[in-house]
């Protein structure tokens, strides 16, 4: 187990590192983020403001479009660099390979985060700062859960022909029901309680992060096996 | 045509007509809903169905990547064809009902949202499976698709407990919320559809065996 984990670490540490270096991946998602946050504001802006709950909605959207840039490559640079065998033929068990993708697509999405986060809620005109444990929980917790999903989408993305048009295909719909639930719970922080308990919300959020988690990790050596 | 087959369908064909007895002559008018509960039972059954479809998906992808039988494949992708169709009828019977009874045929419902995105969802997995050439990998690949696409299914089950919602509840932890009529003809509305849908994956699973087959056999030739 311990092995396991300490492999993941180092897959995980191996791909950060060969990010640092290349820089533009991080860059390129930060640029985009922006380049949406001015596209929505053209739909959404009325008289100078946007509604706090659909500001930090949008928080979350683009967010989960981000993940495109950030999650697609991470098997698909591997099968390129000609790696992806080794990884697959490497003394580790598979789910390590999964969760050392999982733990470097979170940490380049959190690196984006924390750029992006105030930028976004200072331009949509929405705070987080009413609950800053919740908020920083959710971001969290909802950033692994679309890097739980996106990692796997982007190993199902291989036997296909047309790898770039099938990752939305796999990406989108196993993301969102994350997607709702984050939507949810962020627009309770900002506009208060509501008569939906937040905390439910939550727990929903963290049964479908464990479920991912275990579900891709327990199928994932049929994926690197192919 | 095998003998429990035909036996099956007669059975089947009894019981649809049994349904369409009771939803339209046996069952009274609601008292709130009045004539239009008669939608409720083209809606609900369908909607309870397509869900079981979908984990029929799941547990013949979970099956396929036990034992590496197609066969498991082939009944999993059948079953989440089936799952589409009946989705298909949840969605636009149940926009026949948002508009007699609210007056608009979509008003973003979190059920009606959830339900939309879980077609949108297996659709992919569809659109997914068919960019795969490779047997073998489409089956792998697409039994993993079903089975981590899953949690959608139970999101849009509980969406109504967890968002505000027009969707009356009528099934909760202490049994059916309606009138005794209305649950009987329900629960005959629900072996109907059952049954029609297990013919459906059927008929499916022996057309896609016939035609896995016939491209077998194109391959060994070539």
């Amino acid at each position: 187990m311990n092995h396991g984990f300490q492999a993941a670490f180092a897959i995980a540490k191996k791909d950060i590192v060969t990010q640092m270096r290349k820089k533009f991946e991080a860059f390129s998602m930060f640029l985009f983020a922006l380049i949406a946050v001015l596209a929505f504001s053209f739909a959404i802006v009325t008289q100078g403001s946007i509604p706090e709950e659909i500001g930090s909605a949008m928080l979350w959207v683009i967010i989960f479009f981000m993940g495109m840039f950030g999650f697609a490559p991470i098997f698909l640079s591997e099968s390129e660099t000609g790696t992806l065998p080794g990884l697959a033929t490497a003394p580790i068990p598979a789910w390590s390979v999964y969760l050392g993708k999982v733990i470097y697509g979170f940490t380049l999405m959190g690196i984006v985060e924390i750029f992006l986060v105030p930028i976004v809620s200072v331009l949509f005109g929405f705070s987080i700062l009413n609950d800053i444990p919740l908020a920083l929980a959710t971001l969290i917790i909802g950033t692994l859960d679309l890097a739980a999903v996106g990692s796997m989408a982007s190993a199902l993305t291989m036997p296909s022909e047309s790898k770039a048009t099938v990752f939305p295909l796999v990406y989108f719909p196993t993301a969102t029901s994350g997607l709702m639930l984050l939507i949810e719970i962020t627009k309770i922080i900002v506009i208060g309680p509501g008569l939906i308990s937040v905390l439910l919300i939550f727990e929903i959020l963290i049964a479908h992060l464990v479920a991912m988690l275990t579900l891709s990790a327990s199928v994932f050596h049929f994926a690197l096996s192919s | 045509m095998p003998k429990n087959r035909l036996i099956f369908l007669g059975v089947t064909a009894a019981v649809s007509l049994l349904y369409v007895y009771m939803t339209w002559i046996f069952a009274p008018p609601d008292v709130n809903l009045g004539e239009l509960v008669r939608i409720f039972f083209q809606h609900v059954a369908p909607a309870l169905v397509a869900y079981g479809a979908f984990g029929g998906t799941l547990v013949c992808g979970i099956m396929y990547l036990w034992k590496g039988d197609l066969k498991y494949d082939i009944l999993g992708a059948a079953s989440l064809k089936i799952g589409l169709l009946f989705t298909t009828i949840t969605l636009l019977s149940g926009m026949m009902w948002a508009d007699a009874t609210w007056g608009v045929y979509w008003n973003w419902d979190p059920r009606e949202t959830t339900t939309l995105i879980l077609w949108v969802a297996y659709a992919c997995v569809l659109a997914y499976r068919a960019s795969i050439s490779d047997r073998e990998a489409r089956a792998q690949f697409g039994s993993i698709f079903g089975i981590i696409g899953f949690p959608m299914v139970i999101l849009s089950y509980i969406s109504i407990q967890i968002w505000d919602t027009l969707h009356p509840q009528v099934i909760t932890g202490s049994g059916l919320e309606m009138a005794a009529e209305h649950g009987m003809t329900l629960m005959v509305s629900m072996i109907a559809v059952i049954m029609i849908a297990l013919i459906l994956i059927d008929f499916t699973y022996y057309i896609d065996s016939a035609q896995e087959k016939i491209h077998r056999i194109r391959m060994a030739r070539s």
